[in-house]
């Protein structure tokens, strides 16, 4: 095995409930940013885990730079984590928490001094890390989260949904620090539940789905393979007929159902068909009143892959 | 990036201790002082009342405030309440992920973590104690309570701390331990007593047998440990709890589970 992460049917079981199914797939040394994509429940946060040294797997191997990561500081030295959620300790603040995870990730003195005010500065967090958790804002609590899986300059971010909750303003920041580690050589890894999220970040995607891989590669192919799963639209026209005899001539149907006050078409290429289906409307060809995309959320295209996948 | 340097075992107990210290000043803290001065506290009330009104308060009631009151009833209590705060709290508020991902030794986390309300509340026994020289105790037998508290809270804070790891309701299982397990055995034959921790706290005060009445016939003779072996005992017995809680720690995979890892 080589690269950075490298997983040969990596598993991990939860008692009898399978949380990773076996999973192989590498990344390479260096810097870039990875997607991990897959609706909740997929698996994401589970492999995050092991990738992290939390979890050990409970079947095949897991190397991170070349070595086992569970309660490993050779590897744990060198990852950085941001997991999804709010949970810190009561009663301490901020400050004098980072400063306790510099000085268990071996930084001391005017090292860690440095640390701090860098990773502080990078989340903006400089003026307002000697609040107490408690009295912080979600996302602020979230930028001290980033800001201690920064400190010790790791050469793997894993981050785990970290655009839950934040505002469109602090997300593009985020989304900016990203693309500026990933320059500097860090090999990021970004869940997330939703594929436009993580297509403004990288064009490599590995997309999870129950505990299972079930595909890797760039947002482009990972695109194509999402617009092979039919879209149904409920077509509202006047004549339901009409509507489906255009459908037949014009679309790439799967299945068509005809409704009181239109149709539901099941189409192939949604992104071919829709500027098509306007077209005729605008020709007046269509007595169409509205469009509703039945089936349009990830989770659904999900389950077509799945299916399609076994 | 930086070249990973691993904390020391020592180094890690330093960012730890300093790190959670500022926890003790929150509720469950103050309630660990109140615990130790309350009796004490009381004792001293009531014989300056007694004393104001012509009477006399024995150095015997202050024993007694001591052993009954103190050792044997609230010590335990304390270590109760302090040992949850340790690692079980942050296993339960799922507040340790972040600690385990660092290079820094994951087995000197309970012991660090422990050491915090151990020094917390050592500290208070030790004001307690001395508050026991207003009630006419001599300053040897104050020295030795000292001792013996200090010790008698070491064991039990680790050894609670030790089953909270090991056992969902550790706490129940040390309350049941502390207060049936040992008052039992100490009314058992022979070198039974030696499997109590109050054995050897009260080796380490100071025995009781002369005190031990009619009221206490199921009492068996009380057994004599020297001083410092006793105390000895109660810190190798401390130490090798904490000891095991690293192990336990080190080897039990600690993930984020619940809301906060749903994917």
């Amino acid at each position: 095995m080589s690269g950075m992460i490298e997983l040969q049917r990596a598993s991990l079981r939860y008692g009898d409930i399978l949380g990773l199914s076996p999973t192989t797939f590498s990344l390479p040394d260096g810097g870039g940013i990875t997607g991990l994509l897959g609706p909740n429940g997929a698996g994401k946060s589970t492999l995050i885990q092991v990738l992290a040294g939390l979890l050990p797997p409970s079947g095949g191997e897991v190397r991170i730079f070349g070595e086992v990561p569970f309660r490993n500081p050779a590897v744990l030295g060198r990852i950085g984590l941001v997991p999804e959620g709010d949970r810190f300790p009561s009663g301490i603040s901020a400050l004098r928490w980072l400063r306790m995870m510099a000085q268990l990730s071996g930084l001391s003195g005017r090292g860690m001094d440095e640390a701090l005010d860098r990773a502080l500065r990078t989340v903006g967090m400089e003026t307002r890390a000697h609040l107490a958790f408690s009295s912080m804002s979600k996302g602020m609590r979230q930028r001290i989260r980033l800001s201690q899986a920064l400190l010790h300059q790791p050469g793997l971010l894993i981050l785990d949904e970290p655009f839950n909750g934040l505002d469109p303003e602090a997300r593009l920041e985020l989304m900016a620090m990203l693309r500026g580690l990933a320059r500097d050589g860090v090999r990021v890894l970004v869940s997330s539940h939703i594929l436009g999220e993580v297509a403004q970040l990288t064009d490599r995607i590995l997309l999870l789905f129950r505990g299972r891989l079930l595909a890797e590669g760039s947002v482009a192919e990972i695109r194509e393979l999402l617009d092979r799963h039919p879209v149904e639209l409920r077509v509202n026209a006047d004549s339901g007929q009409a509507v489906a005899r255009w459908a037949v001539e014009h679309g790439e149907l799967v299945a068509l159902r005809l409704e009181n006050g239109g149709a539901v078409l099941s189409v192939r290429n949604p992104r071919s068909f829709l500027p098509k289906l306007q077209d005729a409307v605008v020709r007046g060809e269509l007595p169409l009143r509205s469009l509703d995309p039945l089936d349009l959320n990830l989770d659904a295209v999900f389950q077509y892959l799945t299916t399609d996948h076994q | 990036m930086s070249q990973v340097t691993v904390p020391s075992p020592l180094a890690t107990l330093r960012a730890v201790f300093i790190g959670y210290l500022p926890r003790v000043f929150q509720a469950r803290g103050w309630i660990l002082a109140a615990m130790p001065l309350a009796p004490v506290g009381t004792a001293i009330l009531v014989s300056i009342l007694v004393q104001a009104q012509g009477g006399r308060f024995s150095s015997a009631e202050a024993l007694k405030v001591f052993h009954e009151a103190l050792l044997k009833v609230l010590l335990p209590v304390m270590a109760l309440t302090a040992a949850p705060a340790g690692v079980r709290e942050d296993l339960e508020q799922r507040t340790l992920p972040l600690m385990l991902v660092r290079p820094a030794p994951v087995w000197m986390y309970p012991l660090s973590k422990g050491l915090v309300w151990f020094a917390w509340g050592a500290l208070w026994l030790l004001v307690a104690a001395a508050g026991l020289l207003f009630l006419g105790a001599s300053t040897e037998s104050i020295l030795r309570g000292a001792l013996a508290l200090v010790g008698l809270y070491w064991a039990e804070l680790a050894f609670l701390t030790l089953l909270g790891l090991l056992l969902k309701r550790g706490t129940l299982w040390g309350a049941l331990y502390i207060f049936l397990f040992d008052p039992l055995v100490r009314i058992l034959p022979g070198n039974m007593q030696r499997l109590t921790f109050m054995h050897y706290a009260e080796s380490i005060a100071g025995s009781r047998s002369s005190e031990v009445g009619v009221r206490e016939l199921l009492a068996q003779t009380q057994l004599e440990t020297p001083m410092g072996i006793a105390l000895a005992a109660l810190f190798v017995f401390g130490l090798a709890c904490w000891a095991a809680c690293g192990w336990k720690l080190h080897r039990t995979p600690v993930g984020l589970s619940g809301k906060d890892a749903e994917g």
